[in-house]
């Protein structure tokens, strides 16, 4: 595995986790995220989805994308 | 250069015809504003979406397609990184920063900051931003006038001069209004043609795996490599792009935070945030890089020779047919007009919130005030002007893009550890924006002692870049320090303006609890009503008020029942005491509201509770 193409994904996915982590905690601190309301649950759910469905296609393109084949074998 | 060897008179009658057609809807739009709430928020009426495509016009800047393009060109699919970090800042955005703004009906940064610590920490922030965004303006002007040099032959100024003036009039005229509609037109135009042109070249090479193969396997990568070359490292990007500029555009930018505060409501901006940053930006993403790697695909494929500067511009004339790359020609004026009418109005609202009204003439009309803004809108695009011939020469234009690099940082650690620290001090937060700003000064004088530590071993080519993550780490070691040894602001003075106190923020907004019942929205006539005059209250059935889980007191929000009106059609109003009558789906709004929402006498409307 090439170190220098997986440091970018730790280092913008690890510090990109602790701003999430502070965002959420600052939400939950004090109530106003109140995970007992489904739109605040789904909410949650969401920006903990997109952090790793940002994570799964940074991955593909970067571990799967310079592989594919050429041509019709897409 | 390229000079006016593309395009045809077909395409720049397009491109005229759309220039004219921005112009006139803008102006359009003017009868919507009759307040100064009006022209800086739009009356915060509108729905997410229509917010969602107007800040991907903003964000996508007169440079975006030239930039990214060449970036595509040169580096291929890592171009886009710079527009996929905005997701991390999602949740303090949405949960912390949003919500003390939006109920704290905060209207500009420096007031946030006045509010939060004091008024010299206010001030100081005031200059900063006021200077950064006029300076900006003179950056997107001359930026459209070189396109403009390279597509139409124009010199530099006329091209300035011509869209200035049409970016100001409809501004003056509509205000935040007229930005939010005719960027929501912008920012379809941008992404239809970049992605047009993508779908376009994928259609010429017969498909997307022969596209790919085209391009050379370093192409092919969504991150550039760690620590090289110094110009494109992902460590420079990411912190000079992801860190400083994300967060300045998130927590400092007031043309965002006046385009947030525009929103129907603060629930409206989760759905918003998700659909611009998850959805919207990397589309945009891909329409402004496409043409960089269209162009390699193409110079690859022996049909094309293009420098990278020129990618984008060639590529798109090379696979348009004519009329359609006019189609194109004007997408990038559109993201040039989008981004510089935000601007403007964020100008006139910070001159008119944190200089006219406190410092000048406190105490006066909203109609005078409106007036101020107005006339203000017409100075910046005027001072913007000004400062093309200046930002002509390159070494200024420089000299301007570092001096925004060097004073983002300190303030938006400022508004970080403001928002989410009860800790933190206003002598703190005075000495991180001012004694961050000279520290980053010093950092041009002494750029290997200072910034060297930092470059990852790239060397001083990377110093535009590693700067930003200085400027962040010794503002934030500035702020920590000076509040270990400083005394708070004591707690009850800052309820609703740091993270863990949102809910005092809400109380305050509504002015008593708030009603968090999940409701549905329902469907009603107008009936209305000369009792209820100069009062801002609804009065409703009681099986309505019921559907919406709302009580007497609750906000209320009443618009068209046709969605794509976006709220320009609606008003928030309150509930007042539930009545019978014998039409149990009336809803009783007073001659003011109506007239506000465009609402007549029987119209159906949707109504739903805010809070």
């Amino acid at each position: 595995m090439e170190m220098l193409r997986v440091w970018p994904i730790v280092c913008e996915f690890g510090i990109g986790a602790i701003l999430c982590f502070v965002g959420i905690w600052c939400g939950l601190h004090g109530g106003y995220l109140n995970l007992k309301n489904a739109d605040d649950r789904r909410l949650l759910f969401i920006l903990i989805g997109g952090y790793f469905f940002l994570l799964g296609i940074m991955c593909i393109f970067t571990f799967l994308s310079p592989n594919w084949a050429n041509g019709g074998s897409l | 250069m390229i000079a006016q060897a593309i395009g045809g008179n077909l395409d720049y009658a397009v491109m005229l015809g759309y220039f004219v057609a921005v112009l006139g809807f803008g102006l359009y739009f003017g009868r919507y504003t009759k307040t100064t709430k009006d022209f800086f928020f739009g009356g915060q009426r509108f729905s997410w979406w229509l917010i969602a495509f107007s800040c991907i016009a903003t964000v996508v800047g007169s440079y975006s397609f030239i930039k990214y393009s060449a970036a595509g060109f040169r580096y291929g699919i890592s171009s886009t990184q710079s527009y996929l970090n905005d997701w991390f800042w999602m949740p303090i955005l949405v949960l912390v920063w949003l919500p003390i703004v939006y109920y704290n009906k905060i209207t500009s940064v420096p007031e946030y900051l006045e509010s939060r610590f004091d008024r010299k920490t206010r001030v100081a922030a005031t200059i900063i931003i006021l200077f950064y965004i006029v300076g900006y303006i003179g950056i997107n002007l001359v930026t459209l006038g070189r396109t403009l040099q390279t597509l139409l032959g124009w010199r530099i100024m006329t091209g300035a001069a011509v869209t200035a003036v049409a970016v100001a009039l409809y501004v003056y005229a509509g205000g935040q209004t007229a930005v939010i509609m005719t960027d929501l037109v912008q920012g379809l135009i941008l992404l239809i043609a970049g992605l047009g042109l993508f779908a376009g070249a994928i259609y010429h090479f017969g498909g997307f795996g022969e596209f790919w193969s085209l391009l050379p396997r370093a192409h092919k990568y969504a991150f550039s490599d760690f620590s090289s070359p110094p110009d494109f490292s992902f460590i420079g990007i990411y912190v000079q792009d992801g860190l400083a500029n994300t967060g300045a555009l998130m927590l400092m930018h007031q043309g965002f935070i006046m385009r947030f505060l525009s929103l129907k409501s603060v629930k409206d901006s989760r759905r918003m945030v998700v659909c611009w940053i998850l959805v919207l930006a990397p589309l945009a993403a891909i329409a402004t890089s496409c043409g960089g790697w269209i162009a390699k695909a193409l110079v690859n494929n022996g049909e094309l020779v293009t420098e990278p500067g020129d990618s984008f511009v060639k590529a798109a004339n090379f696979l348009c047919a004519p009329g359609v790359f006019g189609f194109v020609l004007a997408a990038l004026t559109a993201a040039l007009m989008s981004t510089a009418d935000s601007l403007i109005n964020a100008v006139s609202a910070i001159f008119v919130n944190d200089i006219w009204k406190p410092y000048v003439k406190p105490a006066s009309t909203d109609r005078h005030y409106l007036l101020v803004a107005r006339i203000t809108s017409l100075c910046a695009a005027g001072f913007g002007l000004v400062l093309v011939p200046i930002f002509m020469d390159k070494t200024l234009y420089s000299a301007h893009s570092m001096f925004t690099a060097a004073v983002t940082p300190p303030v938006v650690i400022a508004i970080f550890l403001g928002i989410t620290w009860k800790r933190y001090t206003p002598a703190a937060a005075f000495v991180t924006i001012v004694g961050g700003a000279i520290l980053i000064s010093l950092s041009f004088v002494w750029p290997d002692a200072l910034v060297g530590p930092f470059d990852f071993g790239m060397g001083p080519d990377s110093y535009d870049f590693m700067r930003a993550l200085f400027g962040l780490l010794a503002a934030g070691a500035l702020g920590v320090s000076v509040t270990l040894f400083t005394k708070p602001k004591p707690e009850e003075k800052i309820r609703g303006l740091v993270a863990g106190t949102q809910l005092d923020a809400m109380r305050r907004f509504k002015g008593a609890e708030p009603n968090r019942r999940p409701g549905e929205k329902v469907r009603l006539r107008v009936k209305i009503d000369r009792n209820l005059s100069g009062q801002n209250v609804v009065t409703l059935p009681q099986s309505a008020l019921d559907k919406m889980a709302a009580e007497p007191g609750d906000l209320l929000y009443a618009s068209h029942i046709r969605w794509w009106y976006g709220g320009l059609r609606s008003v928030h109003v309150k509930a007042g005491a539930p009545i019978e009558s014998e039409d149990a789906d009336l809803v009783r709004i007073s001659p003011e509201d109506a007239a506000s929402a465009h609402f007549t006498e029987g119209q159906q409307v949707v109504v739903e509770k805010i809070m």
